[in-house]
Formats: structure tokens, sequence, C-alpha cells
């Protein structure tokens, strides 16, 4: 070999190196967003770092981070879930109504206990999930008309549960023998809040079931040739209505969990939470096509909107620009996903003959 | 075993299948003979996937039933068949191009450690063992996406050989693949059939069949109307039997080769390569060449030649990196598909059904649409034009207003002609013309493109194959990976000659390089 070619061979590493570099950030963006944004906000906003603070944004991005775990399941599949921030709503209500007046049967009143009240809640927003995904995959409707459906029926629902009045006093009595409600959304174990606490357990299952079972892989191939799926033999019906049962249970969880922090259910809590939930998803560089993406990144796409919304607020920026600004990094994390798998499919082969060649 | 039956593994005896309003299969009796290469022949629409699919699981029969050595069985699901060892590797594959080798090896049957844990290492080991089976030893943990077709079908492949497929369907394999990859699908077959797998295959390609078939069953309309081995079989045998009517051949009349002036002046075109997701793009290098108005000009080559990325890049959908277009002597800059339009040029897409037409509307509609012009169009005046187009190109169907998928594949092709028509081109560029076209309909289709020829319009083809080269073309280009090598008056267009012409020169460089060559 003479050393023109070593030479030619040394420059062509090297380009390819740097290819790899440009596409490893541009992969690993929602973390450089992430980064860079705890670093903005600390040097602008000296409370930022405290960690009084922390405790508080991390309580906000759990709300978020447990919503964008059911999401990222939906959006996998290739549908998406707009119920479920009425869901949520639905849940702290089911919950109010439960500690407030209780159950008649035969005649008498019976207060559940909070365990028995939260099973309850969950039951109720499971059979919501289990419509989703039936009439997602068993009657073929669009899951954006489908889940649009069920946002209002579920709003509906709460809203009907109360008169449209707040659940106040969640706190429970001790005569009833409810108390402890308020532990799900107050409480700490280790230092740590519970909801993170839920955030992080919630999260560790999810990236189980996605990476190392079948049915992750199941969810993956429905969303990425759902013909394919099928004609390899894999029951599309069930792994979608695992999709919208599993973001219902998020959706209940979080209902839970601010009824909790509130000591109060609102027929009207989390409106427009599910928009929160998919711009962390899609942050998170998870296809809006379905195949593609994963949990990790739905989390770290959580946190970019928590710390965002939080650190804007604590500069005392506006409401309104707060909005014009989350929507811009949203609209901006999605070209960017474009750019990198167009840069990615242009440099593959590249990439791939260096790796043929040794 | 029974001795006697041991001829045959499976017998799929007087299957019925009804879809609204057509009878696909009538009383369909198939019987595969084991160890032996099995061939289903049959014009479009005749049943032939549609049995295949009940063989497989996919779909359900009305009447009828299925024996395997000779047993009844019942197979209501892909997984069903493939626990019977009926294994089937679709027209249109159906890899999962998110997933990577392994991950599709054991789709929808993952192996695990315990009742929930993926066991990846299992995986990856069997994938591996059943590509070396292949002689296709690939990284397993490669994303299918970015493997050529030829190599999707054998993860495919690969796929049936781990669940110990023993009669494998092959339906139209070799639709995608170039001729290298045809021939090393052969030699795949050959190995599988002495390792003891039936395998049933299914094409429109007369000389693959007759070289690879070893017991033949034609069917037409629903019904098995012949079946004999190889040694009976002849090309009019199967052509006779598939269309119902006595061969004659497709002979174009070529006697007035009278050439027009130069139509269509193309310049050093070239063209980048990418590797995006869906369609690796080949590259161009510095294709020059003229054609003439009358003229049929056909391109040749082998997959990833650059032939699709030629015609797309004259019909404005792909941006040339260099070159230039001379037409009508005007030279034109082609930055959307509306400017080849605007100069008279239209593309016959390869692949109708997702790049052609329009599936939720009617005949009517998808001709009509695209050569639309102002605010208010006349109904009646459009549908006498759709109707003297329709007629010209002897649509053969009672109503245009019927969806146009209720036609068969050679006069969607017609309709797509005559969406191109509606447009008065003058150069009518057509990428694989009759793709999925029965034999009937492709013969009637070169006489239309002569028609139109000696009407005035230029038009160029692109074709893998040879046959149809020889048919149509006046002058045949070969393009072999991005280069144009080779031109052939029509005379001089013989098999040997495209094929050498279209081969690229393999000397040192090892094959690993999957013909991408680097910008």
């Amino acid at each position: 070999m003479s050393i023109a070619i070593n030479t030619q061979q040394r420059s062509d590493t090297l380009a390819r190196s740097s290819v790899r570099t440009l596409l490893f950030i541009l992969k690993a963006r929602a973390v450089f967003v992430l980064l860079a944004l705890l670093i903005l906000f600390s040097i602008l906003a000296p409370s930022f770092l405290t960690s009084n603070n922390f405790a508080i944004l991390s309580k906000h991005v759990a709300i978020s981070a447990v919503l964008a775990v059911g999401m990222t399941f939906v959006v996998l599949t290739g549908g998406i879930d707009l119920s479920v921030g009425s869901l949520a709503g639905l849940g702290g209500m089911v919950a109010g109504y439960l500690l407030t007046h209780g159950i008649l049967f035969l005649g008498v009143v019976h207060y559940p206990p909070v365990a028995a009240a939260v099973l309850m809640t969950l039951a109720v927003c499971i059979v919501v999930g289990l419509l989703n995904g039936w009439l997602v995959a068993k009657a073929g409707v669009a899951p954006f008309i489908a889940t649009l459906g069920t946002l209002y029926i579920a709003r509906g629902a709460a809203l009907l549960l109360s008169n449209g009045k707040t659940f106040p006093n969640l706190a429970g009595q001790e005569l009833r023998g409810n108390m402890g409600f308020p532990h799900l959304g107050q409480g700490a174990f280790v230092g740590i809040p519970v909801p993170v606490w839920i955030m992080l357990a919630l999260f560790a299952l999810a990236w189980f079931i996605a990476v190392k079972t079948p049915l992750g892989r199941h969810i993956y191939a429905v969303g990425g040739n759902e013909r394919a799926a099928r004609l390899a033999g894999i029951r599309v019906p069930r792994v979608k209505i695992f999709a919208y049962v599993a973001s219902s249970i998020c959706a209940a969880l979080v209902g839970l969990i601010i009824a909790s922090q509130l000591e109060a259910a609102h027929p009207a809590t989390g409106e427009s939470f599910e928009l929160n939930a998919i711009a962390a998803v899609v942050l998170g560089g998870t296809s809006l096509m379905g195949g593609r993406g994963s949990i990790s990144g739905s989390l770290i796409g959580a946190f970019v909107i928590g710390v965002l919304s939080d650190g804007l607020v604590m500069l005392g920026v506006s409401e309104f620009w707060q909005m014009v600004i989350k929507g811009t990094v949203i609209v901006l994390a999605v070209a960017v996903d474009q750019l990198q798998s167009r840069l990615q499919s242009k440099f593959l082969p590249y990439l791939q003959s260096a790796e043929g060649q040794g | 075993m029974r001795e006697l039956a041991s001829e045959i593994v499976l017998e799929a005896r007087a299957i019925t299948k009804r879809y609204p309003g057509t009878l696909a299969l009538d009383r369909a009796t198939l019987q595969i003979h084991r160890n032996k290469v099995n061939v289903l022949i049959g014009e479009n629409g005749a049943g032939k996937s549609t049995l295949m699919r009940i063989l497989a699981g996919v779909e359900m029969a009305d009447e009828g039933s299925l024996l395997l050595d000779g047993a009844p069985i019942r197979v209501r699901s892909p997984r069903e068949a493939a626990a019977h060892g009926i294994s089937i590797v679709h027209q249109e594959l159906s890899v999962l191009q998110n997933l990577d080798i392994s991950e599709n090896v054991f789709a929808g049957r993952e192996p695990t450690h315990g009742v929930i844990l993926l066991d990846r290492q299992t995986e990856d080991h069997r994938s591996a063992q059943a590509l070396a089976t292949l002689r296709k030893p690939m990284p397993v943990r490669t994303t299918t996406a970015q493997l050529s077709l030829g190599n999707r079908q054998i993860v495919e492949i690969a796929r049936t050989l781990d669940q110990g497929a023993r009669v494998l369907i092959l339906d139209e394999p070799t639709s995608a693949l170039s001729t290298t990859e045809t021939e090393s699908l052969f030699r795949v077959i050959g190995d599988l059939k002495s390792s003891g797998v039936t395998i049933v295959y299914i094409s429109h390609r007369l000389h693959e069949l007759l070289h690879l078939g070893e017991w033949f069953t034609v069917l037409r309309s629903g019904r098995v109307v012949g079946q004999a081995p190889r040694a009976d079989v002849s090309r009019e045998w199967i052509v006779e039997r598939m269309s119902g009517r006595v061969v004659t051949r497709v002979a174009v009349d070529r006697s007035a080769p009278a050439k027009g002036p130069v139509l269509l002046s193309a310049k050093s075109l070239t063209l980048g390569s990418s590797g995006a997701e869906e369609a690796t793009q080949a590259p161009l290098h510095q294709v020059s060449f003229d054609l003439h108005r009358g003229e049929i000009l056909g391109i040749y080559g082998l997959l990833g030649a650059g032939r699709s990325e030629l015609l797309e890049s004259l019909a404005g959908a792909r941006r040339l990196l260099a070159g230039s277009i001379v037409i009508h002597g005007k030279k034109i800059n082609l930055s959307a598909v509306s400017d080849a339009v605007d100069h008279g040029i239209v593309l016959v897409p390869e692949d109708r059904q997702r790049d052609g037409l329009i599936p939720e509307m009617s005949i009517r509609e998808n001709i009509k649409i695209g050569s639309m012009h102002g605010l208010f169009v006349s109904r009646r005046q459009q549908l006498l034009q759709v109707q003297g187009l329709a007629k010209e190109l002897n649509i053969s169907v009672k109503d245009l207003e019927l969806p146009v998928l209720s036609l068969s594949g050679g006069n969607q092709q017609k309709v797509l002609i005559a969406r191109c028509l509606m447009r008065n081109p003058s150069l009518l560029l057509l990428d694989e013309p009759t793709r999925g076209v029965d034999v009937g309909a492709k013969g009637e289709i070169y006489l239309i493109l002569r028609k139109l020829a000696d009407q005035g319009i230029g038009i160029l083809f692109a074709s893998s194959e040879i046959e149809e080269t020889r048919a149509l073309a006046d002058r045949a280009l070969v393009l072999c990976q991005g280069r144009l090598s080779g031109e052939f008056l029509h005379d001089a267009i013989t098999d040997t000659a495209l094929f050498a012409a279209a081969s690229p020169v393999i000397n040192t460089m090892p094959t690993s390089l999957s013909g991408v060559s680097l910008a």
C-alpha cells in the first residue's frame, strides 16, 4: 500500500467519525437541549438550582412524564390518545366521589378505604382504555377520532359526577376510615416525593416491557408495518388494546396524583394535558407514524417541557410568551427529527461501506 | 407414513372462495408434490394468490378441505399454518423495516427466558444459522430497512426455515429482483429442495417457470385447467391454458421505422446517490442520449442500475445534480413534476398501486385527475374525452364509475396510460410498462404504445425484462450502475448482448459494497 492511499484512508476515517458524531448529537438532541436549558436557567435564575426548586420541578415533570410513558406505547403502535387529559380529570373525580359520597349498597353507604378507592378509579379508567382499544383495533375507528370521542365522554362523565362542582376536603375522615389519600401526591419516601417514585417505577416497568418482552417487540412491529405484523402471526388487536389500556392507567394515576396534591377533585382537571404528553413523546424522538422511538426519549422529552415551563415562570416570562416559546421548541424538535432521518439515510451507505471494509 | 399418498404432500381439495361480486376460486383442487418445485400459473385474477393465502392461513376457504399427508387439517391463521409446516413469502414482502434481522426472523414467535423475558441470544444464534444455511451470512442486528430487496426476501425465507417449513410458498418472488438476485434465489431454492423442502412457486415469468418448475398447475378464473410434469409442458401449452385461447405470438409491426426529428436530447445527466429508508436512490453518471419522435426507446438494466431514477429525473420527480435536457430544441429546467408536464413529459410509474392510482376513486376520476384546468370543468366534455380514450385503449369495462381497483392489472395500467394521454404528451415515460400484467393484456399494451409512437409521440420505457425490451423497443439503451453501458438497435437486442452489457464487471472488489458506489 502506498502512502497516498493511507492518507486517503485516514481522511476518510476522519470524515466518517465526524459524520458519526454529528448523527449522534442529532440523535441525542433531547439530552443536549435539556442540559442547555438547565445551564441557561441556572445562570439566569439563581434560585433555579436549589433542591427546593428541584422538588417542585420534579413533581411537575412527573405528571407529564407519567402521561408520556403511556402515550409512547400508543404512538409506537401508530396511534394517538387524545383522551388522557379528560381521563385524568375523570380519574380524580371518581376518587373524589368515592371518598366524599361512598357507595350506596343495600341501603347503606359504604366508604371504601383509600386503597380500594384508588383501585376502583383505576378500574373505571381501564374500562375507558379498553373502549379506546376496542374502537381502534376492532371497530376500525381512526385513533384520532376514537379518542377524541372518549375525550368528550370522559370529560362529560367527570362533570356529571358532581354536577360540575368540585369535591373538596379529600383528606378523609377517621370515622369513615378513609384517611390517607393526600400521601399519594404530597408524601415523600427517602426524601423523594411519591409522584416521582411513581414516575420512576412506571418508567422502569414501561422500559422493561418495551425492550425486554415479546409484547414490546410486537408494539414496534405493529407500528412499523401492521400488515406484516399480522402476517407474522402477531395478534395486532391485542397489542393495540394493551397500548390504550396502558395509556389509560397512566392517565388515572395522574388524575389521582393531582387530586391528592390539591386534596380536591375538580372536573376540569387535566385539560390539554394530552397535548403536553404528545409534545413530550415527539420531543423524545418518537415518530408519530409509529414503529420508531423509545420510552427513555419520552421521559427526557417530559423533562425538557417541564424545565422549560418552570424556568420561564421563574424568569417571570409572561404566560403568553411561554406558550409561544413552547410551541417553537416543539416545531423545531420535529424539524430536527426530519433533518436527522434525512442525514442518516444519506450517510448510511457511506458508514456501512466503512464497516464492510472493516 | 402412507406409501400411496407419499407423492402428494399437501392437497387443497375442491376449494371455493367467494368475494362480494366474484367467485375467486371455484372448486379448485391443487396437489402439491413432495420435494418438487410446484409451479402455479395463471393470469391476474385467476385465483393463484387467493389459493395460496388459504393454504397459508391468511384467509379461510368457504368450501373445500386441506389435506396434509392425506390427513385433513384445519388452517385458520398464519400461526396454525406454520405449525403444520406451511409457510409463505408474500408477493409484497412483509418485512418489518423498523426491526433488525433476527427480530424479523422471530416476529410473533419470540423465544423467552421464563415467561416474558426475551431471549436475544437464541434469536441471534438461530437467525445466523438460518442465514448460513441460505448461504447469505449477514450481521443479524442489521435493520432490515438497510437491506436490498433480495436480502429482505432472504430474511423472510430464513424465517420460514427457522419455523421448520416443509412446504414453502413463494408468491411472485422475483418480481422485484434483479437478474443476479434472481439467480441467487434459484440457488437457494435448489438448496432448500435438497434439504427436503417442497416449494410452491408462483410467477408471471414463463422462462423462470420453465427453468425451475417440475410440476405445473394452471389456474384460470378460479379453476384448475391443467396440470402436468415438466416433460409434458411447453411455453405454448402454458399460454394456451392460461388465456383459454390459442396463442398468436405478440408480433408488433415494425415495418416503418421512419425516424422523426430529435424530440428529446439528454446530456450528461448526473444524479447523486442516497440511501433513504424506503427507496435507495441509485446514482447516474453522465448519461446522454437522444430520442426521436415516433421512436420507442427501451432502457434495460438490473436492479439498482438507475432505470427508474433516470425516468423520474426526466419526469421532474428527482432533482438532477448536473446535465441538461433539451426537448423540442429548447433547453428546459425541471424542478417539479408540473414543469415536466408543462413541457409534455408524463410518466407512468412502476408501482401502480403506490404511485399511480387513487384507489378510492372511480375509473373516470382516475383518468381525468391531473388534467383539470381552470376553475370550472365541463363534466360533459370531459366525460366524452374519457370515454373516447377508454374506447381507444380498449379498457374493457361496462361502467366508468366503477372503482378503479375492480379492474385487472392490465386494465389498471391502461387507465394510467389514458391519464397521461389526457395531457396530450409529446414524450411518454413508462417504468416497467407491463409489470403484473397478464400475457394477453401485455400484447395489447405493446400495440397501444406502438400506435402512439406512430402518431408521433416519443416513448421511453424502462424494463428489467429482456423479453419485453426486445418485443417493444426500436432501440435499447443499457444502464449499468448508473452509466450507459450499451446501445442496441432492435435487431441486435438479444438476451446475451443485453445481459452482458448490464452486468457489472466484477473482478477484485468484494460484493459487500452492495452496488452502492460512493460519490
